[in-house]
């Protein structure tokens, strides 16, 4: 394979989803292994809006939510920071490998307003529950915390309301066919191209000079900024979407991304167990109703948005506005979540366990249950599959 | 833009077009989907959209849906579907 055909093979055209989520899930583990902590996002935004607050004149420091966050030092210094600065270089990288990267402006005024709305939704659910698509379910179940499956199972639910609701006629455009007798031609400039993949290709190769000369004084943050580039590139190569995973289940019956996430966090779940049999501290959460309501909005903000926490950062740096809309709705729902946390917590909250599978069953009782509940849940992914178009067979034989 | 390979015969002129472009998921997708019926058998569908993760959606969506996936190209920030009835 010569330089070109790579270059057109991987760096240019999508890569499939399967693998890449898989892999995603081996570098989660890895990820765990180096740092501690688990590959999350939300945490971070909501000391992003910390700063933001500090920047208004405001004190969260000295707020219970953000003292439980770990709210200290800048992005520069904090691994989940370093994480997501990578994460940016490695999506805007890729978008521009593959000349993906245009301004798309909103069409229509409704979809500014519910990809805000829906943002700050999901924002709001995440933080309750502590974690969103990762921290509460892809990299969460692998963390055996009895939290992240009754999220992922209210998400599954709030994304079934989500889609409902966001296919009401208040959000559709009417459809337009026009009659043509010849294919749309093709617009790509090729300079342009070839000046977008070099640009690209300088922003990859400066962050990795960057990150990699980092890991010597702080190999923790260095090695976090790396791994963020290339869960980047990634999620935008292969446009991994959660949200999609769920919701399309139910509008298309569409089970591909479902069936590759559930790969993915099987394969995540033994590699995670070996590091905690050598004494790494799994990091579980309270499993109490903040995590059912939490997944129900964000399962339903997520749908109504267009993405999730994970899905709106490539999205944005491809340019599309719409997802700029989402992150800051992200942003604020979290910090609304940080100030009400108080009130909400010795209700939804704290007279609740932190159950871990791994202490509950015992090591390798805990392992089995994860990896009975996986299978589960796909057994129910291929039904729901199989339910859906025989039942759209028997509409259209009507 | 993707290299077709050379096929034995030319691909066939679509017959309608459903430019989706500026519309993020799921609505792409959705709309394809709702406009495939509208066609006669055996007439070509184009599909313009600049929703980048309609590439997981739109080509497998069609196929699961009984519609024939004829060609797909990514043109930088566009992607062009063929999709048969």
């Amino acid at each position: 394979m010569n330089w070109l055909t790579f270059k057109q093979r991987f760096l240019i055209t999508f890569w499939p989803p399967v693998p890449a989520i898989i892999a995603a899930g081996v570098l989660a583990a890895y990820y765990f292994g180096i740092t501690g902590t688990f590959w999350a996002v939300t945490g971070e935004f909501t000391r992003w809006g910390g700063h933001l607050l500090q920047f208004a004149g405001y004190h969260p420091e000295t707020w219970t939510y953000f003292k439980l966050m770990h709210f200290e030092g800048t992005p520069l210094e904090r691994v989940d920071g370093m994480m997501i600065l990578g994460m940016f270089a490695g999506c805007f990288a890729a978008a521009l490998w593959a000349n993906n990267v245009k301004l798309r402006l909103p069409q229509h005024p409704i979809r500014i307003a519910q990809a805000l709305v829906g943002g700050i939704i999901a924002g709001f659910g995440a933080r309750l529950a502590m974690g969103c698509n990762l921290a509460a379910f892809f990299t969460g179940i692998p963390q055996f915390s009895l939290h992240a499956w009754f999220f992922a199972l209210a998400t599954a639910v709030g994304t079934w309301f989500g889609a409902r609701f966001t296919l009401l006629p208040l959000f559709r455009v009417p459809l337009k066919l026009q009659k043509v007798s010849a294919p749309t031609p093709l617009q790509q400039d090729p300079r342009q191209a070839a000046r977008r993949f070099r640009l690209g290709m300088v922003v990859f190769l400066a962050f990795l000079a960057w990150a990699g000369s980092k890991v010597g004084a702080t190999p923790k943050l260095g090695l976090a900024a790396l791994f963020g580039l290339a869960f980047g590139l990634i999620i935008e190569r292969a446009q991994v979407c959660f949200t999609s995973a769920f919701r399309d289940l139910w509008i298309t019956g569409r089970t591909q991304m479902a069936k590759a996430i559930l790969l993915g966090m099987a394969v995540s779940v033994i590699g995670v167990f070996s590091y905690v049999q050598l004494g790494v501290a799994p990091k579980i959460m309270w499993a109490g109703p903040n995590a059912v309501l939490g997944g129900l909005l964000f399962g339903f903000g997520i749908v109504l948005a267009g993405g999730c926490e994970t899905g709106w950062m490539y999205r944005a740096v491809e340019g599309q506005v719409h997802y700029w809309w989402v992150g800051l709705g992200n942003v604020i729902g979290s910090t609304l979540l940080a100030i009400y946390w108080d009130e909400l917590t010795p209700l939804l909250v704290t007279p609740y366990a932190k159950v871990n599978l791994l202490e509950t069953f015992g090591p390798a009782g805990g392992l089995l249950v994860t990896y009975l509940l996986l299978a589960v849940a796909l057994v129910a992914v291929l039904w729901w599959e199989k339910h859906f178009f025989a039942r759209k067979a028997a509409q259209e034989a009507l | 833009m993707t290299p077709t390979p050379t096929q034995p015969a030319p691909l066939p002129a679509p017959d309608f077009r459903l430019d989706m472009r500026g519309e993020p998921c799921p609505y792409p997708a959705v709309a394809t989907l709702e406009a495939l019926p509208q066609l006669a058998p055996g007439q070509v569908l184009e599909v313009v959209t600049d929703c980048p993760q309609s590439i997981n959606s739109i080509p497998v969506d069609a196929k699961n849906h009984g519609y024939e996936v004829l060609e797909v190209v990514q043109d930088g920030p566009t992607i062009r579907y063929l999709i048969r009835r």
